[in-house]
């Protein structure tokens, strides 16, 4: 697991969690893109936990995680689940609601 | 229930936007519900890095930054001759082992700028295999990481070694003055050099050693036949210096043999390397040697034995302990003289010539008037020799004491003639005192009638005329030799 943490602010910040299974080509990418997207877009308003659920099999449940890799957006409510690499920054941005 | 129902919704949603994923490969991962716990499984492809990292030859494994392993290919994993998740139970460097876990865990700290590589020993199923370990910086997930290459270079280095001694094992026999050569397993011959062509006419690369060279062992070595030698080296066992005779056409030799296995790397025995030298010529000394021994120890009996009788029988014709003292110092004089005129001729026998000089050196100059010699230039054999020169002592002292040197004109005149298959030695002396025939026999004359013993041919024969002595010694051809 390796957390980032942006600065954050109570009630202000975005909780994402992405789920990888070790180094499969989309989860590799799915990481270096959504560094990049935090990087770009969400300076200082996140909190993001990287879960290798090859290493932890059983935090799938938390997020009932099916595919891999997958990136949870768990604050603020409501949930929400983007499924792939991420390679769509446009796509990310809107399931995450973040006002370009 | 409507927030029941948005749920449900917003769970169809879901599912469809997962399957529409799955299905339009936007994931490479499922995450399948197990009746314990959950598991992963990547959805491979032909694309897939990992496939084509398990169809690598070489192997391969990543590391994270703490240095645990993330994945290791099967390559690696048959290298190591453990599972996977062995490995990652166990720990990749507990795998590796002290000596190789130091040097990688070196190259992990090198490898923090670019790659590096160097060759480690690694501990694999059915020994150390010689590894080139590459490690360079790998960008992971979570983090910094490594990737380490594994490539088994063992033949190739066990290859070059094998060439290099090849080469310095062409060198050596180059260089021997020995036959040296190199058998296989099977017992043929690989190499030979050119000490070979001494025992067998052609090239013996090719054949069976045991058909090459006929070879005659002692009951002693337990070795029936050269196949044997080869056996034994073959085995693993170093065997030097054994006897045996070789027979090549119409000729037999001594000589020694020495055999050792040829070992590669390991405990292989891949054939078996032999030495052959000619000993004939050593041989032949060392039985010249053990015969000459057997000659010095006869000799020396013998003369002991005629130190005996000369001791008996001065005594006995001695008047006085003086008188026996000169006579038999005298004699002993006379064999000592012999004998080192024997030795100094390496024991090939004397002339008669010599030892006449020899006992009448002390009263005439051989050479003068007085003393004149004829045909004496006739070798004869040591035995014969010893004999003479004690005859010719007792005649020589005889001389001085009473016939031709007890004056100032007596001559002596000594000549030696084959007659048959004999020699006829003549000494006649003249011109001294005139002689009668003594009363009784002494030891002296004893001695020159029966000194010769089985050397004469003939009885020694003491003729006392008026005018002088004369004796006549006879002794057979075959105790000369051609001077």
């Amino acid at each position: 697991m390796n957390e980032d943490q942006g600065t954050a602010g109570v009630g202000k910040t975005m909780k994402l969690t992405l789920y990888v299974a070790g180094q499969t080509p989309k989860s590799v990418a799915a990481i270096r893109n959504l560094e990049r997207i935090v990087a770009e877009h969400l300076e200082g308003l996140y909190e993001v936990e990287v879960i290798d659920l090859r290493e932890h099999p059983q935090l799938a449940r938390e997020h009932n995680i099916v595919a891999i890799p997958t990136l949870v957006r768990s604050l603020p409510v409501p949930v929400q689940k983007i499924i792939g690499d991420l390679s769509d920054e446009e796509k990310v941005l809107v399931h995450l609601q973040v006002d370009n | 229930m409507p927030e029941s129902e948005a749920e449900l919704r917003r769970r169809l949603e879901e599912a469809e936007s997962t399957l529409r994923a799955i299905r339009e490969g936007e994931v490479d991962a499922l995450v399948v519900r197990g009746a314990e716990q959950d598991e992963v499984f990547a959805l491979g492809g032909q694309d897939s890095y990992r496939a084509f990292m398990e169809a690598m030859e070489i192997g391969a494994a990543a590391l994270d930054g703490q240095g645990k392993l993330i994945y290791a290919n099967a390559a690696l994993c048959m290298l190591f001759g453990r599972s996977a998740k062995d490995l990652q139970k166990d720990g990749f460097f507990g795998a590796l082992g002290e000596s190789a876990g130091f040097t990688v865990r070196q190259l992990l700290q090198d490898a923090a700028q670019s790659r590096s590589s160097t060759q480690i020993a690694l501990p694999c199923v059915g020994g150390y295999r010689h590894v080139e370990v590459g490690v360079a910086p790998l960008a992971l997930g979570f983090g910094q990481g490594h990737a380490l290459t594994f490539t088994d270079v063992t033949e190739r280095i066990e290859a070059a070694a094998a060439h290099e001694s090849d080469r310095i094992g062409r060198a050596i026999m180059a260089s021997s003055n020995e036959a040296v050569l190199v058998c296989n397993q099977e017992g043929r011959i690989t190499h030979a050099n050119t000490g070979v062509r001494n025992f067998f006419n052609g090239s013996a690369v090719g054949r069976l050693f045991d058909e090459a060279f006929t070879l005659g062992f002692a009951l002693s070595s337990g070795l029936m036949a050269g196949g044997d030698l080869i056996g034994v080296a073959l085995a693993g066992s170093a065997v030097r210096g054994v006897e045996a005779t070789l027979t090549t056409v119409g000729r037999t030799r001594d000589v020694l043999l020495s055999a050792a296995p040829l070992r590669q790397s390991g405990d292989t025995i891949f054939g078996c390397i032999v030495t052959i030298a000619d000993v004939t010529e050593r041989r032949a000394t060392e039985k010249r040697q053990a015969l000459l021994m057997d000659e010095l120890t006869h000799r020396v009996k013998n003369t002991l034995t005629l130190v005996m009788a000369i001791a008996h029988r001065t005594i006995a014709a001695s008047k006085d302990m003086g008188e026996f003292r000169t006579a038999f110092g005298r004699r002993l004089e006379a064999l000592a003289a012999t004998h080192s005129l024997l030795a100094s001729d390496v024991w090939n026998g004397l002339t008669l010539e010599e030892l006449i000089a020899v006992e009448l050196a002390p009263f005439v100059t051989v050479g003068s008037e007085r003393v004149k010699l004829t045909g004496v230039d006739v070798r004869v054999v040591p035995d014969a020799a010893v004999a003479l020169g004690l005859i010719f002592h007792e005649l020589v002292t005889n001389a001085v004491k009473y016939g031709a040197l007890s004056g100032e004109n007596g001559r002596i005149a000594i000549s030696a003639a084959q007659q048959d298959d004999r020699i006829e030695i003549v000494w006649r002396e003249h011109g001294g005192p005139p002689v009668m025939q003594p009363e009784k026999m002494g030891f002296g004359q004893t001695l020159i009638s029966r000194g010769l013993g089985q050397h004469g041919e003939q009885a020694t024969k003491v003729e006392f005329h008026p005018e002088g002595l004369v004796c006549r010694m006879y002794i057979a051809a075959t105790q000369t030799a051609a001077a």
